[in-house]
C-alpha cells in the first residue's frame, strides 16, 4: 500500500472515528459538559463530508472549476470554525478542570479571556501584509489564529498533565483525554505547518504520519468517552499549599469592598447615630488603651 | 505510568515550540489541524482549479 491509498484511506476514516466519539458523547450523556467538543467534532464531519462529496462528484464528471469554488469556501470556513472552536474547548476544559477551586477559576478564565482577546486580535493584525488580497487575507488570518489557538492548547495540556493531582483528577479522567487529544492535533498542526513549506506533493510519508496522528487523537477521544470515567478524588490540600492560598485570594477578589475615611473628616458628615457609636466604641477602647 | 504520560505531554509541547520557532510566517502553508484532505491554496477563480 503506498502514501497515496494510506492517506485516502484515513481521509474515510477520519470522519467514521469522529461520528464514533459524537456517538460515545452521547451514549456517556456528557454532550452539555463537553459541548464545544461536540461542535467541533460536528463541523469537522460536516466538512470532510462535504469535500469527500465534491471528490465523489469530481470522479463521476461534474466539472472542476464548478467544484473547485465550493471546495475552497468549503475547507476555508471549517479551517476559521475549528480554529475558534477549538479555542472554545480549552476554554471549556479549563473551566471544568478547575471545578473545585472556584477562586482560581474565575481569575484564570479571565486570564484566559485576556489572552485569547489579544491573540485573536494578533492574529487578525499579522494577517495583514503587502499585495494583500481578500482570499489571501483569509488565509493567512485563519492560519494565525490556528497556530494561536495550537499554542493555548500545549500550554493547557502542561497544565491539566502536573496539575492533575491537586484537581482531584486522574489520567483516566475525560478532562485528561481531551486536552490530550487536543494536544496531538495541535502539535501536528504546529508541525505541518513548518513542514508544509518543504512539500512538493501532497501524498508524502510525512502525511500518512499526519493523517494516523489525526485519527490517534480522535481514537484517543473515543476511547475516553466509552470507558467509564472514575469518579473525582476529593481534594485535600496542605494548609500551605500555594493552591489552596491562591484560591482564597482569588476568591476574595471581585467582591463588594468595604470603605474607610483617610484623611480628615468633619463630625458634621456623620449622622447622629454614627456619632453614637463611635463615642460608645471610644470609650470601649480607651480603658484597655489605659491597661496597655 | 505517571512519568510515561508526563514525558509524552512536555514531548509533545516542545516539538510544537521547536515547530513553531521554525515556521515562517510568509512561508506557510496552512493545513487544518483535524484533517487530511488536501489543501486548497490556490484562489477560488484559478484557471487550473487548483490541479484538482
Amino acid at each position: 500500500m503506498n502514501a497515496k491509498s494510506l492517506i485516502q484511506l484515513l481521509e474515510y476514516v477520519d470522519p467514521v472515528l469522529c461520528l464514533i466519539t459524537i456517538g460515545a458523547l452521547f451514549r456517556a450523556k456528557q454532550v452539555r459538559a463537553f459541548f464545544s467538543l461536540f461542535l467541533l467534532l460536528s463541523t469537522k464531519v460536516i466538512a470532510d463530508s462535504v469535500a469527500l462529496l465534491i471528490f465523489f462528484l469530481l470522479a463521476r464528471g461534474v466539472d472542476k472549476h464548478v467544484a473547485y469554488p465550493i471546495y475552497f469556501y468549503t475547507y476555508w470556513t471549517a479551517y476559521a470554525l475549528e480554529a475558534i472552536l477549538s479555542i472554545l474547548v480549552i476554554y471549556s476544559i479549563f473551566k471544568l478542570a478547575m471545578e473545585p477551586l472556584k477562586g482560581l477559576q474565575s481569575l484564570g478564565l479571565l486570564v484566559f479571556r485576556w489572552a485569547a482577546a489579544i491573540s485573536i486580535a494578533v492574529a487578525i493584525g499579522m494577517a495583514f501584509g503587502p499585495h494583500m488580497t481578500s482570499t489571501k487575507f483569509i488565509i493567512n488570518a485563519a492560519n494565525q489564529l490556528q497556530r494561536t489557538q495550537s499554542i493555548l492548547t500545549l500550554c493547557l495540556l502542561l497544565f491539566v498533565c502536573f496539575a492533575i493531582r491537586p484537581m482531584g483528577l486522574s489520567h483516566r479522567s475525560r478532562i485528561f483525554g481531551v486536552s490530550l487529544g487536543l494536544g496531538i492535533l495541535s502539535t501536528v498542526e504546529l508541525v505541518s505547518s513548518a513542514w508544509l513549506t518543504n512539500m512538493t506533493t501532497m501524498y508524502m510519508t510525512f502525511s500518512v504520519v499526519r493523517g494516523i496522528a489525526i485519527s490517534m487523537a480522535f481514537g484517543i477521544w473515543a476511547a475516553y468517552f466509552f470507558i467509564p470515567e472514575p469518579q473525582r478524588r476529593m481534594i485535600v490540600l496542605p494548609t500551605t499549599s500555594p493552591f489552596l492560598k491562591w484560591n482564597q485570594v482569588s476568591l476574595a477578589l471581585g467582591h463588594d469592598p468595604g470603605y474607610v475615611v483617610v484623611g480628615s473628616s468633619s463630625p458634621d458628615l456623620f449622622a447622629p447615630a454614627e456619632l453614637e457609636i463611635m463615642r460608645r466604641a471610644a470609650e470601649k477602647t480607651v480603658p484597655v488603651a489605659a491597661l496597655n | 505510568m505517571k512519568t510515561a504520560i508526563r514525558t509524552f505531554a512536555v514531548a509533545l509541547a516542545l516539538t510544537g515550540a521547536v515547530a513553531s520557532a521554525h515556521t515562517r510566517t510568509t512561508d506557510v502553508k496552512p493545513a487544518r489541524a483535524t484533517s487530511i484532505v488536501p489543501i486548497p491554496v490556490c484562489p477560488p477563480d484559478d484557471p487550473n482549479a487548483c490541479g484538482m
